[in-house]
């Protein structure tokens, strides 16, 4: 069949104005979509359930929280809620608590499409930012160093130690994606960032902490090779601590515990753990990863381990094979793939070579 | 006197020219504003001066009669890629950054004119690399514009730009600003369509353009500027006659001047590649021929003044010389008129510039980068098995290595398949005569010598003619005069055919004496 030029090129515009078209028709059904979503009562997870109803958080003119009712008995009145912004702060929490949608129908209708933004199938807010960004000592107090949201929402343009750049708490928060969680950086406009930050802003709210302070809760307690003897940090004792302390929970190559689907222990270590640009990365920034295992590890035994222990078993951790940053490129990516799938098995061959020697 | 001058003057058209310098000024205009914003990072007066300070300094510089410099896609994505994990776009420090690269840019393509070595190297970057190259930047371009065509926020962080490109893609049509969608839209179809009929296919753009606006405006008035939240191309008040600048280089820039210096080279290359290439292609289609070293000479001279007045850098555009060649024009009269007639244009219009909205320029940019891949331009590549593997690697490269990675990647295949080339080269066994094509050298004596020692055993008298080798190196020399130790040898002389050994005709095969008698 020969088609004149003429033809040729109306039917070329023909597809390309079908292809707008198509493309148009799928934005507005998606836009809708998410205004319905916006619109929807929320389901929340067991957790957040619990967490939120103990904050008294719902539609109202003026809000009271109850925490500090009871703590100072003094009433702090704050400015309260429309039906929206709670259902906001509800889907925030849900995020939070499962980024992964276990407890989600549907992830897309329920947490904005969340793994989208994650690589593996393991990591959740939760694993760091503990007692969904609100972590609290047995007797209610905000533990220090953990990482709470509430009381990063009142630092909210944050000063960057580590950059040395003032950053948006909504800019912060697509890190956290890009090298924490080893993901892709959802667009700062996205209702997954939006509701994160309704929620933190909630919290902050709900413990009545005052913007622009500083509270020890806030971010990592870091624990500096000037805080240790200075004998040097050492791998294999960190190896040695690691086995003995966290093995039974994040397994002994450190690739987390997971039973029906469900992540009960997050991996350190592999391809669904937090990548080298991470700054939990021990040889990129050496005093975060210690400062977090210092104040939050070992789940119910927290404070229990000596600064160098910390730093030790940090040190450990970090030189597990994990993915590769994206800056890092594509041949450290690959270099990195390869070590995630030769290491394991041969480590685990090597040792059970030893254990059964004669 | 006064006839010469009429003469000269007939020479010059200067009618036609100014017809042409119009078409030109607003051809680019868009370009100018849509390149440093949305690709560059930069405010829009850049691209202006670019347009106009740019295109009249390489007129005056350049002897080819049909030549337009200015703003160009490429170098300002490059701009904005290199500078993108440096600083926060259009803020001070990140403008002072850009005139240094700009500036670095000019000083090494300043090198590649004074060291000619430098300057040779240019043309071992073969086509398809550059069409790889130049593909691949198209298509990064859409890429890039998904996000102000929807009206949303830019990623700042540099990632893996096709992992960037698909979640942005995907926010695009979950979170996208609706109006800015409608807006982009509207730009695009109108673009699109009008390029179809000939007498306003130049105007396409500035049409798209122009329907762009009018719907933003109409949106702002009946929903409010607060609600559409449209971006808008921004205050032009800055821009005047020229806007003096400098170049950022402080002890504490340093470290991070170093980090952008591949960056420079990058920019300094793909300017003159598309310099030399346009030049070559025009040169061509005029049928005369004027040295690329001219257009590199204006290229560097003005890419080191340019940075001084706050412009983007300049190369040679080929579309704008092809619209240039079709309008007929005949004196480099025609570029200058349109430097002139666009500085008029902003200097009197700019409050009109001022309100056109992001998601025009970001369908203009769409186009263009949809306008860099020609299918007639890729489609020849793909005869040959290697120079399909040089382009498409440099295509890909782009996207997975970077504007400079696909360069040096590009560049090594390139020098890979030409050194393959020539270490197989074309030897054949007619009869008992052992015909050598090509080059004789290290890298090919493997070759030669596996055919050469598999005939010496067949055949009693075997002549060697090599009267078809361009070149001969040292080890090819004395592998050759080794061989005419040899008793069963025989040399072809070079033009006669004569043994050179006993004076008298060689012994032909039947193959071998049909194919002279054609000759």
């Amino acid at each position: 069949m020969d088609l004149s030029p003429r033809a040729v090129k109306i039917i070329q515009i023909g597809l390309l104005l079908a292809l707008l078209a198509s493309l148009y028709s799928v934005a507005q059904s998606y836009h809708a979509e998410r205004a319905l979503i916006r619109q929807n009562a929320v389901t929340l997870t067991p957790g957040c359930k619990a967490k939120l109803s103990a904050y008294g958080l719902q539609p109202g003119d003026v809000y009271i929280s109850p925490y500090i009712q009871q703590k100072t008995g003094q009433q702090v009145v704050r400015q309260g809620y429309s039906a929206e912004d709670v259902r906001a702060i509800e889907r925030g929490c849900n995020i939070i608590d499962d980024l992964q949608g276990q407890h989600a129908e549907n992830n897309r209708l329920e947490r904005w499409n969340s793994t989208r933004f994650v690589r593996g199938n393991q990591t959740s807010c939760d694993h760091c930012h503990q007692g969904i960004g609100d972590k609290q000592t047995p007797d209610a107090e905000p533990q220090i160093g953990s990482l709470s949201l509430g009381a990063s929402w009142v630092m909210a343009d944050m000063y960057d130690r580590f950059t040395g750049i003032l950053l948006p708490y909504e800019l912060r928060q697509m890190q956290c994606f890009i090298n924490s969680s080893n993901g892709f950086k959802p667009n700062i406009a996205d209702d997954l960032i939006g509701d994160v930050t309704a929620y933190s802003r909630f919290l902050s709210a709900a413990l009545d902490l005052r913007i622009g302070n500083r509270y020890p809760e806030q971010g990592i307690d870091e624990v500096t090779a000037s805080m240790t003897d200075k004998r040097g940090d050492d791998y294999v004792r960190g190896q040695s601590l690691y086995r003995d302390k966290c093995a039974q929970c994040h397994g002994r190559q450190g690739l987390g515990t997971v039973v029906d689907k469900q992540v009960l222990f997050p991996a350190v270590a592999g391809p669904d753990a937090f990548n080298l640009q991470s700054r939990n990365n021990f040889s990129f920034v050496s005093t975060i990863l210690p400062g977090f295992i210092c104040r939050n590890m070992p789940l119910g035994q927290e404070g229990t381990l000596e600064p160098q222990e910390c730093r030790d078993i940090a040190f450990y951790i970090s030189n597990l094979p994990r993915p590769a940053g994206d800056k890092q490129g594509p041949l450290a990516a690959a270099w990195q793939q390869v070590m995630m799938f030769v290491m394991p098995p041969l480590v685990a061959a090597v040792e059970n070579f030893h254990a059964n020697k004669p | 006197m006064h006839a010469s001058l009429m003469n000269r003057g007939k020479d010059y058209a200067i009618g036609n020219s100014l017809l042409v310098g119009l078409t030109l000024a607003v051809v680019v205009l868009p370009q100018a504003i849509a390149f440093s914003t949305t690709l560059a990072g930069l405010p829009p007066y850049f691209g202006i001066y670019a347009a106009i300070w740019g295109v009249l300094f390489t007129a005056l510089l350049n002897p080819s009669r049909i030549f337009h410099g200015g703003p160009n896609s490429a170098m300002s994505a490059v701009i904005g890629v290199t500078l993108l994990p440096v600083a926060p776009q259009f803020g001070n420090d990140y403008i002072g950054y850009a005139l240094s690269l700009i500036l670095m840019a000019g000083v090494f393509q300043l090198l590649f004119l004074l060291i000619p070595a430098l300057g040779r190297m240019l043309d071992f970057l073969s086509e398809p690399v550059i069409n790889g190259m130049i593909c691949g930047i198209g298509l990064f371009l859409i890429f890039k514009s998904f996000a102000g065509f929807a009206g949303l926020p830019i990623n700042t962080e540099v990632e893996w730009p096709l992992w960037i490109a698909w979640q942005t893609f995907l926010a695009m049509l979950e979170i996208g600003n609706m109006h800015a969608i409608h807006i982009g839209l509207v730009t695009l179809v109108v673009t699109v369509l009008a390029r179809q009929f000939q007498p306003i296919r130049n105007a396409a753009i500035l049409l798209g353009i122009i329907a762009g606006t009018l719907l933003s405006e109409y949106l702002n008035s009946r929903y409010g500027l607060e609600n559409t939240l449209i971006e808008q191309t921004a205050d032009m008040s800055a821009i005047g006659f020229v806007f003096p600048s400098i170049p950022l280089f402080t002890q504490e820039a340093m470290p991070d001047l170093i980090s952008i210096i591949p960056g420079a080279i990058t920019l300094a290359l793909l300017g003159l590649f598309q310099t030399v290439a346009a030049m070559r292609r025009m040169n061509r289609k005029q049928g005369r021929y004027i040295s690329a070293r001219h257009g590199i000479f204006a290229d560097s001279l003005s890419n080191c003044l340019l940075p001084f007045i706050s412009s983007l850098p300049t190369c040679a555009s080929f579309n704008r010389m092809w619209l240039m060649h079709a309008m007929g024009a005949v004196s480099r009269l025609a570029a200058v008129f349109s430097g002139l007639i666009l500085l008029l244009l902003v200097l009197f219009f700019s409050d009109l510039i001022a309100i056109i909205p992001i998601p025009a320029m970001a369908a203009t940019i769409m186009i263009v980068g949809a306008n860099m891949i020609k299918w007639s331009d890729i489609k020849p590549h793909f005869h040959n098995v290697p120079e399909a593997i040089v382009f498409s690697t440099s295509f890909i490269s782009v996207h997975i290595f970077g504007l400079f990675g696909a360069v040096i990647c590009g560049s090594l295949l390139a020098l890979a398949y030409a050194k393959w080339e020539k270490a197989h080269p074309n030897v054949s066994l007619d009869g008992n005569t052992l015909r050598i094509k090509g080059n004789i050298y290290y890298g090919s004596l493997p070759v030669i010598e596996s055919l050469f020692h598999k005939a010496i055993n067949q055949q009693d008298e075997l002549v060697v003619d090599f009267s078809a080798v361009h070149h001969i190196d040292p080890e090819g020399v004395r592998w050759l005069a080794e061989l005419r130790q040899h008793e069963k040898v025989r040399f072809m002389d070079r033009r006669s055919g004569m043994d050179r050994r006993t004076g008298k005709r060689v012994k032909h095969s039947k193959t071998d004496r049909r194919q002279r008698r054609v000759l």
